[in-house]
């Protein structure tokens, strides 16, 4: 169960190190299939370890393997060692198993594109730090996946460096992410002080024993590294712009793997969390704001890759209530699910672009129903999927959470709807726009094998993926989580919604989500015309509620000013005025001495001879 | 046979110092400087060698010798210096070469 796991951890970093070591001296198809073939390695090894596990005992399906001491300090000793439990296995399987595909589907894509071998090896990269992530043995390596996946969804977002648009978005993403990290690593400070021990079992041992103040402290630090990487509210602005990566990237990072390691991380310290009631909350509060806060300006965007981007920010914020709340294998299998659909949406509409030579404005796209008919079956598949239809996978998981949560999720269910079909409807529906006519690509149509088998492949996913669980009656995605994720306080127990409850508000939320359509349909489809809404409503969506702005004025603003204030007051004239002060004073100086320099000879042995007779004066008269 | 006091040497050595001390200063041809330089060195061989026959010893002696080696070496430099001037035309005058004023 562990040797396959190493694996699985190394294969990607074998293939990233392969293609970057070997540049020019492999063809760049050769680079694609190599990424391609160590993250399908990687999968297989999951998949072994993962029968492994299936093999033994459910008490019994936990393994933690130590390479060597990595470092040591005092009595603190820190190994390489990677945990392999049903929490990382499931997330081994969804991040090799969807990150194969994608990087398959990336040969195609990037074909044309003249740097395809930096992209394959950094997508390979990825999938060994969000490994390393979700294999971490003790908090510091999984500190170290942290930042790498970071590095390389930076690396990612700016791919097309020639873009100024895309470096700033990439550096606005680090940022971001950034300001979650070091909320995270002073958790991780305060746990050495107080546990002395960085290990999951030793911190997890003592998580009762925390003072109240201590926990709800640490499980704050580690709800901010979670928030920012995956994109809630507050620390969630990033994600949108992220979209300036390819849409691969978009689809394995920003959709279906990184931006999901926030939820991945509250499941895998549920017992901190649950130490902290109050920061448990606050994760499902933030959780249920930033659904129906994206589920809204999801509304209102114009980029394809925009709008899927904010649905991804719900979907995700349905997770955070389902974590924050207790039902944590509720929420992975939403993560599991979800990133099916949404790598399968994001791919689709990567088929869309590529069809349409790189327009991504939804404006300008129409009755792409008849001209890319495979895509669209694709596209409709996700989105219903996504908008919870049975019986599609976001059906099975979306209700597991709507049940255990209500009110906000069922709002959610009609906003998801209502964004996802008004996407379909302007893209696909009617008839094809002059825009579509004049650029789409007749001859590469959508795309080849390698883009069209693996969204096909997605496309399956997303309608069985589901399947594993079924509320009330089937549940065996739980059952395997269970020994991990199981709670552990008798005062927190969730009201497990019975069976009857469960299918009510599956009909609600059914209902809803056909509703959303509906008025999607209304709006969109049979009209095909901009809605009118009240101005200020529209003005406030458009700008996504103005957080940007917001982030600006709190600061960008005042410390672009400080630092302008300190060029002109201090940098000016304290730093270099007194560099150029000691400069411009040593040549004065110079130039005043330099006048002793006669260059009469005479001057030069008539005062040799005057000072040799002082001397003598002062020794005669000294003696 | 002890010859004369000691400070007649001293005398004679004080005057040839004088006189290449005033050479040194007043004449304007770099060869007589050189010349001039010469007499000076020549006055300190003779106070030292005047010294050592007084104290008995053969130190000022040695000094002396050693200060001939600077002064053939000197010599040979300065010579050099003058030769390399005059190949290039250069006016013989030490008030002419002023390249060095600051």
């Amino acid at each position: 169960m562990v040797a396959p796991a190493w694996i699985c951890l190394l294969a990607p970093l074998a293939g990233a190190l392969a293609i970057t070591l070997l540049g020019r001296r492999i063809s760049r198809r050769l680079a694609g299939l190599l990424s391609t073939g160590s993250v399908a390695v990687a999968f297989a090894a999951a998949l072994l370890s993962f029968l492994a596990a299936l093999g033994r005992d459910p008490e019994d399906r936990e393994a933690t393997s130590t390479a060597w001491t990595w470092l040591s300090a005092g009595d603190l000793e820190i190994g390489l060692s990677i945990l392999v439990d049903p929490l990382s296995l499931v997330m081994m399987l969804v991040v090799t198993g969807v990150g194969a595909l994608i990087v398959a589907y990336s040969i195609g894509y990037m074909h044309d594109d003249p740097e395809e071998r930096r992209f394959f090896a950094y997508m390979a990269l990825f999938v060994f730090s969000m490994l390393t992530l979700v294999l971490a043995g003790n908090f510091l390596i999984l500190l170290v996946g942290w930042g790498l996946v970071g590095l390389a969804s930076y690396l990612l977002i700016g791919f097309h460096h020639e873009r100024t648009s895309a470096v700033a978005a990439a550096k606005k993403a680090f940022i971001m992410n950034a300001v979650g990290d070091a909320a995270f690593v002073l958790a991780f400070f305060l746990l050495i002080v107080e546990t002395g021990t960085l290990d999951y079992a030793g911190v997890f041992g003592q998580a009762d024993e925390l003072s109240g103040t201590v926990a709800t402290l640490v499980a704050l630090g580690l709800l901010g590294g979670a928030v920012a990487k995956s994109a809630q509210i507050p620390l969630h602005t990033w994600l949108p712009d992220a979209m300036e990566g390819p849409t691969p990237v978009s689809a394995l990072i920003h959709a279906a793997t990184m931006v999901t390691a926030g939820v991945y991380l509250v499941a895998r310290m549920h017992p901190l969390f649950e130490a902290a009631p109050s920061v448990q909350d606050l994760t499902a509060i933030l959780g249920a704001v930033t659904l129906l806060f994206a589920g809204l300006v999801a509304l209102v965007q114009t980029d394809i890759k925009r709008v899927i981007a904010y649905s991804t920010m719900s979907q995700i914020g349905y997770m955070f209530v389902a974590v924050g709340i207790g039902a944590y294998g509720n929420g992975m299998f939403h993560l599991m699910t979800h990133a099916f659909f949404k790598a399968l949406l994001f791919l689709a509409a990567g088929i869309v672009i590529h069809a349409l030579l790189g327009e991504q404005d939804m404006r300008q796209m129409g009755g792409l129903r008849r001209l890319l008919p495979r895509t669209w079956v694709f596209m409709l598949v996700g989105a219903l999927a996504l908008a919870g239809m049975p019986p599609l996978s976001g059906f099975f998981s979306k209700d597991a959470i709507i049940a255990s949560s209500l009110a906000a999720g069922l709002a959610g269910a009609l906003l998801t709807g209502i964004y996802t079909f008004r996407l379909i409807f302007i893209v696909f529906g009617g008839e094809p726009s002059p825009s579509v006519r004049e650029r789409l690509h007749t001859e590469h149509g959508e795309g080849p094998v390698s883009m069209t088998a693996t969204v096909a492949v997605l496309g399956v996913l997303a309608v069985v993926g589901g399947a594993v669980q079924i509320a009330g009656i089937w549940h065996p995605f739980a059952d395997f989580l269970d020994p991990i994720v199981a709670l552990e306080r008798e005062h927190l127990a969730l009201v497990e919604p019975s069976v009857t409850e469960d299918w009510v508000t599956s009909a609600l939320a059914v209902g809803l989500g056909l509703a959303g359509i509906g008025i999607a349909w209304r709006l969109y489809g049979a009209g095909r015309r901009e809605v009118a809404a009240p101005r200020a409503v529209r003005h406030a969506l458009e700008h996504k509620l103005y957080f940007d702005e917001l982030y600006n004025g709190l600061f960008y603003w005042p410390a672009s000013g400080i630092a302008r204030a300190f060029r002109s007051l201090v940098e000016g004239p304290l730093i270099g005025g007194s560099v150029t002060g000691v400069s411009s004073g040593a040549r004065g100086l110079g130039r005043g001495v330099g006048h002793a320099q006669t260059g009469y000879l005479r001057t030069y042995a008539l005062a040799i001879a005057a000072g040799v007779a002082v001397l003598a004066l002062v020794f005669v008269s000294v003696r | 046979m002890r010859g004369p006091d000691v400070t007649w040497y001293l005398a004679v050595a004080g005057v040839l110092f004088a006189t290449g001390s005033l050479g040194v200063l007043l004449r304007r041809s770099p060869l007589i400087v050189l010349l001039s330089l010469e007499i000076m060195l020549n006055g300190a061989n003779l106070a030292l060698i005047a010294f050592a026959r007084q104290q008995g010893d053969a130190e000022g002696q040695i000094f002396a010798l050693a200060v001939m080696a600077v002064a053939a070496s000197e010599v040979v430099v300065g010579l050099g210096l003058i030769v390399a001037l005059a190949r290039r035309n250069v006016a013989l005058d030490v008030d002419k070469l002023t390249t060095l004023r600051g």
